[in-house]
């Protein structure tokens, strides 16, 4: 609860920072705010409880939640360092922004009530739609923005309307108790159950609701795709969780089937799609599809693990995708090709020979993201493979097996590259902050992919 | 860490130096590593037996839990009893005598440091072998020397044939692996469990012919068979003697081919379970020590007259384990380890004074040029041939005398093996050092005594050829035979579930007569000898001179020929068979297809990203349809149904 009143207050106070001489002084103490921020966070620890008419809830696995997502903040932002350097850039906006979209993330993995969900996806949603045009004049970033900003109002209409059928069904829009099928407005509830679901799926971005992900995923700025596919989606999925697990989880009959078929979709979609792909961040949004996939299926098992493997498929992939697009920024920055900076996946070649150091953080990402053991995106992958089997959707899992071996094969292009000994690259520069985060990240996905149980077990 | 966990530790360390060091470290330091690593090994094998032989108790010496899975749990632990510690002796002993050897006989070498290195590793494999207390570490040791075996073979990897002849080892083995495999398992799924104590304690609790235990033993005999050159899978051990000669000698004549014995004696209990089994090895036995040494007859290439004179000794030995005999088959095993290992580097001893000559055909009159080499390896001849008071004499005749009881045809054909032994043991003896030289000016000219780090070892083995056999008298000398008693503990399972075990029926008269028979055998086999090669001065015939019979045994009964129709070219066809049709065209296109399949629906998955929010609006709006028609288009039909009716009305 803190963090949202502390966020709200530190956005604003960032942008009036913006009109300040000294613009070196926004990035600093945007991550200065952030680490307020998560250190409230904490004061609610092990005092659970209901704010705000029961609107939020508040309990040790939201908490941790918000610490998963305010962490992934700053490592992500941890990159920006050196942004007030570009005359058109505006840090101080972009900053705020970024402190306005946690709050809406953070609303969105412990509210308690439908409106809260609607409040947190939008703010996060509108959020986004302004960071993917940051870029103000790239065109294509700002064709991706207008873009994803027209199919989110869709989508946004879409949920709205199954949350309007919920009300109109059970007159509630409180989640806490669960509801059950029977009596006349039950063909209202299955509409407003779909619906609702539906517009979240678009947000975590699950075929065949997957459709903006690639282009949205090119044309952004490469810092904030990078908070696009691990914030957006972590928030995501604890919302769906939420709402399948208590107000749906009577309903599971109902719509078991469609997330199975959903599963399957975004499995073939992510992975297939990916094969072909030039460009490594529309590599990396298949891929991002793909991992939607692997994480729907952890919402078919069992309730009591699914959070669990949620959150821990969460942090390993957020931690390898920081990787992934941690190495794209500090590599493509060094060769702009049309004034643009230069994105395909050859911009890796030869780099283990040019820079090690961030070669072995690009393949321990990408290792990591085609779950490769002694990784963590093994255990992630081990985690919702057995909860899938716990409630004995074998042909969905017989289907996740033979996608992820499809995955080895685009997730190891970028490798090969780098392991080749051409290189087309002068010496690469890294500032000492994105190297601690790398080794943060890098460090990370090896302890999770050693001794997985020290973060699974937390819940 | 405990003494007993050290003895296979240092030719490890010695290994890790040579191996890891290699063309780095000093010439001058790696036989001392090498050598001394044997050594050590040794001393603490002496102080081992002292701690042994305290209480007499078997001593198992965990290390760690090793495998557990279910039920069966698998330690890595060591055995110290009487058998393990005689061959703790026979290994470190004879090995660190062959090390020393190795010094001077490598010395010319190039890879000097990686043969150190090997050397040690195999006294690590070997040790491993002996020490485990189950039977996994057993097979650890088994696979382990078999490649140490291996890289030994093909030690001088520049000539191709070498390498053929170490792949030819390192595949026999592997088949007789595979049956050793099958026995573990077999074992496993038998008792639960694979520790020595526990399988023979649960043994003893069966019945005689038990039909799984039939299979055990005859499944882990199969790796013998592999590991101990038998019939069929013996003609890998005369190719083996492309190594240097001091492999042949500790690998191939002393130790690891009696692994295939120890491992039969460590069972006992099993194998006197199972009276069909043993029949059978008593046979294959009998068979091998005949074949082997009638294809001894004829050969000129020193090395190669040892190498069939060890599959043919082997033979021996599995005859007196085929009858129960298990003291005797062992007893040969230590006698063998020394007169043969002295053999093998008395023949190494000639090579390096004949400029790596090793045809017999091409020397001649070598007693006064080499006169240690001649004396020692004249020692070792007599060991061999059964001659009283050599150690072979005691432990072959103990042998025979068993078998005797057990069966006259198969001790008739065991006495005629003996009487060729004799006799190509003594051809090869007086061919190599009296009447005159053959070889060429040159090799005469550089005809020398070896180095001492060569004598030496050939001094010690002579002393041991000559008293070793004393640890085992007859019973009719009224002496005591220390060896049996000592071992006696181990056959307490045997003698549980086999009243009749141990006990020996002859007179003494009939054992008189038996002994006196071998050893005129002998005797007249030296005459026949002496009188074709001395007094005749035969000369040794060039193979394709030969006719008739003695052609057929020159040519090794056409055996590896017999083998090239029956086994390669099949498997060769087949493996064609399986790499053009079964690999590249169906196997190749199922993955190939999978590769094209996937492409193909990435090309049909990318056209639905157009770019036109128009139509992924439109899309979406389909998805949605879709989904609440999967979801509940039955549901839906009713009510529009439900509210046409209201209307109608």
């Amino acid at each position: 609860m803190y963090p949202i009143i502390s966020l709200s207050v530190t956005g604003l106070l960032t942008l009036f920072l913006g009109f300040s001489e000294n613009k070196k002084i926004v990035f600093p103490a945007s991550i200065a705010f952030l680490l307020i921020a998560l250190a409230t966070a904490f004061i609610d620890w092990n005092a659970p409880g209901f704010y705000f008419n029961d609107m939020l809830q508040v309990n040790n696995t939201s908490i941790v939640f918000w610490a998963i997502l305010i962490i992934s903040a700053i490592l992500i932002m941890g990159f920006s360092e050196g942004f007030e350097r570009f005359e058109f850039a505006q840090p101080a906006e972009y900053f705020a922004i970024v402190q306005f979209s946690l709050v809406g993330a953070i609303m969105m993995v412990s509210f308690k009530n439908l409106i809260m969900l609607f409040l947190g996806i939008e703010i996060l949603s509108v959020a986004m739609y302004v960071l993917t045009g940051a870029d103000k004049r790239n065109i294509r970033g700002n064709e991706a923005a207008l873009k994803y900003f027209l199919m989110g109002a869709f989508a946004t209409g879409i949920l709205l309307f199954g949350m309007a059928m919920f009300y109109g069904a059970t007159g509630t829009f409180n989640i806490g108790s669960g509801v059950f099928i029977g009596g006349d407005n039950s063909f209202f509830l299955w509409i407003g159950c779909t619906f609702m679901l539906i517009g979240m799926l678009f947000k975590v971005a699950a075929a065949p609701f997957h459709l903006w992900t690639p282009d949205v995923y090119e044309g952004a700025p490469t810092i904030f795709t990078a908070y696009m596919s691990t914030i957006v989606k972590t928030a995501g999925f604890v919302a769906l969780f939420k709402v399948l697990s208590t107000t749906f989880s009577g309903l599971q009959d109902f719509w078991w089937i469609m997330i199975a078929v959903l599963v399957t979709l975004s499995l073939m979609i992510g992975n297939i799609g990916a094969v072909s792909q030039n460009s490594f961040k529309r590599l990396m949004a298949y891929s991002s599809i793909s991992h939607a996939g692997f994480m729907l299926l952890a919402l078919l098992g069992d309730h009591e693990n699914a959070l669990g493997s949620i959150m821990f498929y969460s942090v390993v992939y957020t931690l390898a995708t920081i990787s992934a697009f941690g190495v794209l920024m500090v590599v493509s920055k060094e060769r702009i090709e049309k004034g643009r900076v230069y994105e395909q996946n050859d911009l890796f070649k030869g780099l283990a020979q040019n820079n090690g150091f961030l070669a072995t953080v690009l393949i321990i990402a990408m290792l990591s993201l085609a779950g490769i053991p002694l990784t963590g995106g093994f255990w992630g992958k081990f985690f919702v493979f057995r909860d899938a089997a716990s409630s004995g959707l074998f042909w969905v899992i017989i289907m996740a097996v033979l996608m992820s071996a499809i995955a080895i094969y685009y997730y190891f292009k970028p490798v090969l590259l780098s392991m080749s000994k051409k290189t087309s690259l002068e010496s690469i520069t890294i500032n000492p902050l994105a190297k601690f985060i790398f080794a943060i990240t890098t460090f990370g996905t090896i302890v999770l992919g050693i001794f997985p149980w020290i973060l699974r077990s937390l819940f | 860490m405990s003494l007993i966990a050290l003895i296979p530790l240092f030719p490890l360390i010695g290994f890790l130096i040579n191996g890891l060091g290699y063309k780095k470290i000093p010439k001058a330091i790696v036989a001392p590593v090498g050598i001394g690593a044997a050594l050590l090994s040794f001393i603490t094998t002496v102080l081992v037996y002292f701690q042994f032989k305290a209480d007499g108790q078997t001593i198992i010496q965990p290390l760690f839990d090793w495998i557990t899975v279910g039920g069966l749990n698998i330690s890595f632990a060591f055995q110290i009893d009487q058998l393990s510690i005689i061959m703790l002796f026979i290994i470190t002993g004879v090995g660190t005598l062959i090390h020393l050897y190795s010094k001077g006989y490598m010395s010319h070498d190039e890879g000097y440091g990686k043969f150190f290195a090997y050397l040690n590793l195999f006294l690590f494999s070997m040790l491993l072998l002996v020490m485990g207390a189950n039977y996994l570490i057993m097979f650890i040791g088994w696979e382990g020397v078999g490649l140490c075996s291996y890289l030994l073979i093909g030690f001088w990897n520049k000539r191709s044939d070498f390498g053929d002849a170490a792949r030819k080892a390192f595949i026999m083995n592997r088949v007789g692996d595979l049956g050793f495999l099958i026995g573990i398992f077999l074992i496993i799924r038998q008792f639960g469990t694979l520790e020595y104590l526990s399988v023979f304690e649960q043994a003893q609790g069966l019945e005689m012919g038990n039909i799984s235990i039939m299979f055990i033993t005859f499944c882990l005999f199969i790796g013998a068979m592999g590991k101990s050159a038998q019939i069929p899978l013996f003609t890998w051990l005369p190719d083996a003697m492309a190594g240097p000669t001091p492999v042949s000698a500790l690998i191939h004549a002393a130790t690891m081919v009696t692994s295939g014995i120890y491992m039969v004696v460590r069972s006992n209990v099993l194998y006197t379970l199972s009276p069909d089994t043993l029949e059978f090895i008593a046979w294959i036995g009998t068979l091998t020590a005949l074949l082997a040494a009638s294809i001894a007859l004829f050969q000129n290439d020193i090395k190669k007259v040892l190498a069939y004179s060890t599959v043919s000794q082997l033979g021996y030995m599995f005859i007196g384990l085929g009858v129960m005999a298990y003291t005797s088959g062992f007893f040969h095993v230590i006698t063998h380890a020394f007169f043969k290992a002295l053999l093998f580097l008395g023949a190494g001893s000639v090579i390096h004074a004949m400029s790596d000559e090793q045809d017999i055909s091409k020397m001649g009159g070598l007693w006064s040029k080499i006169k240690i080499t001649a004396a020692t390896f004249l020692i070792g001849t007599i060991a061999i041939s059964g001659l009283p008071p050599f150690a072979g004499f005691f432990s072959k005749d103990e042998i025979l005398a068993h078998v005797f009881e057990h069966n006259k045809a198969m001790w008739a054909l065991a006495m005629v093996g003996s009487f060729m032994t004799a006799f190509y043991m003594f051809r090869l003896f007086f061919l190599t050092f009296t009447g005159k030289f053959r070889g060429t000016k040159e090799q005469e000219d550089h005809l020398h005594e070896s180095p001492s780090s060569m004598t030496i070892p050939l001094i010690v083995l002579a002393g041991l050829s000559i008293v070793g056999g004393f640890i085992g008298f007859p019973e009719i000398f009224h002496l005591p035979h220390a060896l049996a008693d000592f071992l006696s503990p181990l056959y307490d399972g045997s003698r549980a579930v086999n009243p009749e075990f141990g006990l020996v029926h002859l007179s003494h008269s009939t054992e008189w007569m038996l002994m006196g028979f071998s050893v005129l055998l002998a005797a007249v086999a030296l005459g026949v000898a002496w009188f074709i090669y001395v007094k005749k001065e035969t000369q040794p015939a060039d193979p394709s001179q030969l006719g008739g019979i003695k052609k057929v045994l020159a040519d090794k009964y056409y055996l590896d020929e017999a083998y090239q129709i029956a086994f390669v070219k099949p498997v060769e066809k087949a493996s064609q068979f399986f790499y053009s049709t079964i690999d590249k065209k169906a196997i190749d296109r199922v993955v190939e297809g999978t590769g094209d399949l996937t492409s193909l629906l990435n090309r049909l998955s990318t056209k639905l990203q157009t770019g036109s929010t128009g139509f992924y609006i439109l899309v979406m709006s389909i998805a949605v349809a879709a989904i609440l028609i999967l979801n509940m288009g039955t549901e839906i039909a009713d009510q529009f149904f439900s509210i046409f009716n209201a209307q109608t009305k």
